[in-house]
């Protein structure tokens, strides 16, 4: 990493916990509760992009 | 139901929270909440931050709202008879109509990542509910593993960052109901320090 991307990265971390992202003291019960629509893929975590890899399931609202 | 654990330690705090935010706004714009949830809404504690305030603004606005409401909302805010006051579609906000390019951009990004509709759902993939959740898998590696910043960035510009900020600015608005406005107003921020944050690694 150059120096101006670590710093850029710096930058950014900083700017973020600024706008309030970093401490969210209620994250955990604000995720708690809600319907998922995203479900975990079946066969994850394997590093592939491929489809068969990182199989991805979601579902969007039933209209 | 995968809750905050869907989150992998490895990634850095302010990228966890990016990652629920993702997650809840898609959450909120999926369905209506449950009574449940709004009681966890009206429970959070917030700080002087941008987002802080918006989230605190999204917890007064929970206290007299209810399920039953929020679903009758939810119908006409964005399914109505017919059509709902908003369509919360990519390609809709941007070119007026379903199913045009934008759609079938991220659908070849969605092939590029992995990413599936269920069998038997017909909706758009554009949905904003949708492109929230797909941000909150890349950030927090439910895709496989953690996206990095640049196609973090990539996702966004390609497919939210043009216009679901005018989406939420819409929703913050609207008169229908004050719980979906603090939703609106809520993304409006989010959307904007993301925009921000990304344009700073560049």
């Amino acid at each position: 990493m150059t120096d101006k991307k670590t710093k850029d990265t710096a930058d950014r971390r900083n700017f973020l916990k600024l706008a309030g992202l970093g401490t969210l003291a209620g994250g955990a019960s604000i995720v708690a509760g809600g319907a998922e629509a995203v479900e975990a893929g079946t066969d994850a975590g394997t590093g592939y992009r491929e489809t068969d890899h990182v199989k991805k399931v979601y579902e969007t609202a039933r209209f | 139901m995968s809750q905050v654990t869907s989150v992998q330690a490895e990634i850095a705090s302010e990228d966890a929270d990016r990652a629920i935010l993702y997650g809840f706004i898609g959450r909120m714009l999926q369905a209506a909440p449950s009574n449940e949830d709004l009681q966890a809404i009206r429970g959070l504690q917030s700080d002087d931050t941008p987002v802080g305030q918006a989230l605190a603004g999204l917890s007064a606005a929970a206290e007299s709202a209810t399920a039953e409401n929020l679903s009758r909302a939810y119908e006409d805010l964005f399914i109505g008879l017919g059509r709902g006051e908003f369509v919360p579609y990519g390609s809709y906000y941007l070119t007026g109509f379903l199913h045009e390019k934008p759609l079938a951009d991220l659908r070849a990004t969605m092939s590029r990542y992995g990413i599936e509709r269920s069998e038997g759902v017909s909706e758009p993939e554009d949905h904003i509910a949708a492109l929230m959740q797909m941000m909150e898998g890349l950030i927090s590696g439910d895709f496989g593993q953690v996206a990095t910043l640049d196609e973090q960035r990539q996702f966004f510009v390609e497919h939210i960052g043009s216009w679901a900020g005018h989406f939420f600015k819409d929703l913050s608005a609207t008169d229908t109901d004050a719980f979906y406005a603090a939703v609106g107003a809520l993304g409006r921020v989010f959307m904007a320090v993301e925009a921000d944050a990304f344009a700073m690694t560049e």
